[in-house]
């Protein structure tokens, strides 16, 4: 896959939502970064595609989900959604299931998408 | 040039498989805390993809007691030489 | 070099920051220039002012004040991360209506824009988790 865009920063997310923080905390960064000018691009990996399914709700007490988070990324400019495909398929999760348009990437692409970036953060 | 940087055990936790699947063909992989297990020869073949630019940390081997017990293929390096693979790759990325 | 670490493990929970604390003096020993640590994540609880470990354990706090003391290096700890987990200086405690404060100098509450900032302009970031 060569349409991986050239970017400032890759924020790897490959934790779901509400089990802990590392999504929350990773989508901070990214939207922080973007709000700076960066170019951020985000790849999700095993766990952190379950960041992007559909219908989900509060955690107990009103613990937030991260939904709005995701909404709000295009307002960031940041459109680069890159999403490990066999991470869905062992999860048996459609790109229909998903709340936001993404870009599937396996194999090689995945690596590339990490070359094609100046810096990483991995959550 | 990445160099990845595993903390969790092959044995214990799955994220080796997302770090091999991220790692380019020129990238480094070093193992540190609980992952310098996966230098054991009978752990070793979960790396075989990177064999060669597989290092582990020496301090971290001989806090567990498994300095000596690394199987021959794997480069160990001690935390100065952890250093010098920070300086020789572009960037790094930690896995945990 | 200009370096850059990222502390993400909360301290005495996770080896993450006595391996942050070793990769930090091999760094200075090679004769690198360690600007800046971040804390995030858990990593925040390194600044926990009133840190009192047993004294046959290593004191982080003190390892991490010793850095900054010795090589300037700074202690930016993430304000949103660490008011959540209730580190707050002087400063936030009073705007909180809190008693008392759990974070100082040399630690400095920061945003997270700083961490951006920091990859930006360090030669090197090396991430320490738990």
């Amino acid at each position: 896959m060569n349409d991986i865009p050239e970017g400032d920063l890759l924020v790897i997310l490959r934790h779901g939502p509400h089990g802990n923080s590392w999504l929350r905390e990773g989508l901070d960064a990214a939207l922080v970064a973007a709000a700076f000018g960066q170019r951020v691009s985000l790849l999700f990996l095993g766990e952190g595609v379950m960041a992007l399914l559909k219908d989900q709700q509060e955690g107990p007490l009103g613990q937030k989900g991260t939904q709005p988070m995701l909404e709000m990324l295009g307002m960031y400019d940041i459109e680069t959604l890159l999403v490990d495909r066999r991470a869905l398929s062992e999860r048996g999760i459609e790109v229909d299931d998903l709340c936001v348009s993404v870009s599937l990437v396996e194999g090689e692409a995945i690596a590339g998408a990490l070359a094609h970036h100046r810096q990483i953060l991995n959550f | 040039m990445i160099l990845h940087i595993l903390n969790r055990s092959p044995s214990a936790s799955r994220v080796f498989q997302q770090t091999l699947d991220a790692m380019g063909p020129e990238d480094r992989l070093l193992l540190i805390e609980d992952a310098v297990q996966g230098a054991l020869p009978q752990l070793v073949r979960y790396f075989e993809p990177v064999i060669g630019r597989l290092f582990a940390l020496r301090e971290d081997l001989a806090s567990r007691g498994l300095d000596g017990r690394c199987d021959s293929r794997v480069m160990v390096v001690d935390v100065d030489g952890f250093v010098t693979l920070t300086e020789e790759a572009d960037k790094t990325v930690s896995w945990f | 070099m200009r370096y850059a670490l990222l502390v993400q493990g909360g301290p005495y929970s996770h080896q993450a920051s006595h391996s942050a604390l070793r990769f930090a003096e091999a760094v200075l020993a090679r004769g690198h220039h360690l600007a800046t640590v971040f804390f995030y994540h858990d990593g925040v609880y390194n600044a926990a002012r009133l840190s009192a470990p047993p004294q046959d354990e290593p004191h982080l706090l003190d390892a991490w004040r010793r850095l900054h003391e010795d090589h300037g290096t700074e202690l930016l700890v993430c304000i949103a991360a660490g008011l959540r987990r209730g580190l707050l200086d002087e400063r936030e405690a009073a705007r909180h209506g809190k008693q008392g404060h759990s974070l100082e100098a040399p630690f400095e509450l920061t945003g997270l824009g700083q961490l951006i900032e920091v990859g930006r302009s360090h030669d090197r970031l090396v991430t320490f988790s738990p």
